[in-house]
């Protein structure tokens, strides 16, 4: 098993009954975004109606698992304790390609904190957490040389 | 159409002691800033039909008004975050003029230093366990409150040309600001250097671009015209107000994020104060972090979209400013005890009625308040007036 990227004190994300299937497609290293079935727009996080049309009907659409940085933070000082250590690290706003405008907030790693870019195209980088939990953290797509 | 007389207007307002309160409870707080806003305004709780309060655990307006000895048969505990006093008032505003209430007290207190100590800037929560709720989308990457601010500056910065200076800036005149408020809770004198070699707490923020950590609360009195006649201050009117949520708690479900619930709050209370930006002469504007206000200026309509850090920058906020904005300092330097919004109400009163020595902007007639709630997520705007345009 790797070392993770954030040290085991960090809370867990708890499923509902909204999230659940979005947490299990993570777990499958599948990341997909949740697409309203009657009018076709998504949203992020998940939520029971589509705030647009108000149908309960949706699926979740799979994801290429590219995307672009819309804005970003380095975190000098954390709020959890344990994260002390771990800074300074980046959290994210990723535009996802193909989701609609749909938006993630993440963490960008195997980049150094000072070459993070907006509009840098980022590629997701799984992390698995469990058996049943994986994270979606992003990475510098690697420019061609 | 308001009947005669019952135009809602600002009868008293007051702060209580702050910015270190080791001694006193949440509700003292609460007490002796209801005190003192009563005293100003010549009334007592006798007096007082209605409360208005926010805080942070259900029935809250309930546990105050037991604490008052008051039985009010208008209650209001609405909480939109740092903007909640804002709406508050914008409804007691409401029930006075439709006759649903007399007067009604709207009261903040607050210990959060004491209770909480100085970490509660980057995010609150501790560590470990399980996260319910919507709000682990954003939480579980170890973003704090002060990192959201930071991606919206980061962007604004990307689309505008906005630089670290810029926002340094408005830490610089707050801080001015407060060296003439003997209250203040920081009164040195900083410059822009000061705020860009602070240590980064979330860049681009750095710690001097993020408000202070405070003790303190303030109340209002918010009664009718007519009802304020023979009390002993001049009456400030409640011109217009509006306020609005663009967006869920989660940052990652906020659209563009350079622009607030401002641009939909402001036009809407100027509209039904009948005046325009230009008109206004005291601006006070919340200043979680010093991006909130640049945002908000520019959301406001006090200059364009994206001109917010030339607008703020060369002592743009300051006496004699393009703005005259937070004469106390703000929460930047003065005083935020966590939802700042009544902090802003009493300095916008004391503006309009000639109270504020050094810093009284001269001739003050119009003045704006505005409070920013949650990760960019509320805003409301009061317009006061001194009289009615």
């Amino acid at each position: 098993m790797t070392a993770r990227w954030f040290p085991d004190e960090m809370p867990m994300p708890a499923a509902s009954a909204e999230t659940a299937g979005w947490w299990q497609a993570a777990a499958d290293h599948r990341l997909v975004v949740q697409r309203c079935l009657a009018c076709g727009a998504t949203r992020h996080p998940p939520g029971p109606v589509c705030p647009r049309c108000r149908s309960a009907d949706a699926e979740l659409a799979v994801l290429p698992g590219t995307g672009t940085v819309y804005t970003f933070t380095v975190v000098h000082q954390a709020f959890i304790p344990s994260l002390g250590d771990r800074v300074p690290y980046v959290v994210a706003a990723v535009d996802l390609d193909g989701a609609g405008g749909a938006r993630l907030v993440t963490n960008l790693v195997d980049v150094a904190p000072e070459e993070v870019r907006i509009g840098m195209p980022v590629t997701v980088a799984w992390e698995d957490m469990g058996p049943e939990l994986a994270l979606p953290r992003f990475r510098p797509v690697q420019e061609p040389r | 159409m308001t009947a005669p007389g019952r135009r809602a207007v600002i009868a008293g307002a007051a702060t209580s002691d702050y910015p270190y309160l080791p001694e006193h409870s949440e509700h003292a707080v609460h007490g002796q800033a209801a005190d003192r806003a009563l005293a100003d305004a010549g009334l007592t709780l006798a007096d007082v039909d209605g409360l208005a309060t926010a805080g942070f655990f259900p029935m809250y307006a309930v546990g105050v008004a037991e604490y008052l000895g008051l039985q009010p048969t208008y209650l209001d505990e609405t909480n939109t975050g740092g903007s909640s006093f804002e709406v508050l008032v914008e409804h007691a505003a409401h029930a006075v003029e439709a006759g649903a209430a007399e007067v009604v007290l709207v009261t903040y207190g607050s210990i959060q230093l004491s209770q909480m100590g100085r970490r509660l800037g980057t995010g609150g929560g501790g560590g470990g366990g399980i996260m319910p709720g919507p709000a682990v989308h954003d939480a579980l990457w170890g973003n704090t409150l002060v990192g959201n601010y930071a991606m919206a500056a980061r962007r604004h910065m990307h689309e505008f040309g906005t630089t670290p200076e810029q926002l340094a800036a408005v830490a610089v005149t707050m801080r001015e600001h407060a060296g003439h408020n003997p209250q203040a809770q920081y009164r040195d004198p900083i410059t822009v250097d000061d705020v860009l070699g602070s240590r980064l707490v979330a860049d681009p923020l750095h710690k001097l671009d993020c408000c202070v950590i405070s003790d303190g609360g303030g109340a209002c009195i918010v009664t009718t015209e007519e009802r304020a006649r023979d009390l002993r201050r001049p009456p400030v009117y409640v011109l217009g107000a509006s306020h609005a949520s663009t967006h869920h708690l989660n940052l990652s479900a906020m659209g563009p994020l350079t622009t607030t619930a401002a641009a939909l709050s402001g036009p809407r209370a100027f509209a039904r104060a009948g005046v325009t930006p230009a008109d206004v002469d005291v601006a006070q504007i919340y200043d979680s972090f010093t991006i909130t206000v640049v945002l908000t200026v520019e959301d406001l309509g006090f200059c364009a979209k994206g001109e917010g850090g030339a607008f703020v920058e060369d002592g743009g906020l300051g006496l004699g400013g393009r703005l005259p904005t937070n004469t106390d300092g703000g929460g930047l330097s003065s005083c935020h005890p966590g939802m700042r919004g009544m902090f802003l109400i009493v300095e916008a009163v004391r503006q309009l009625r000639g109270e504020c020595g050094r810093m009284q902007v001269p001739e003050a007639r119009v003045a704006v308040a505005h409070g920013t709630g949650g990760v960019l997520s509320t805003g409301a705007t009061l317009v006061l007036g001194r009289e009615v345009p």
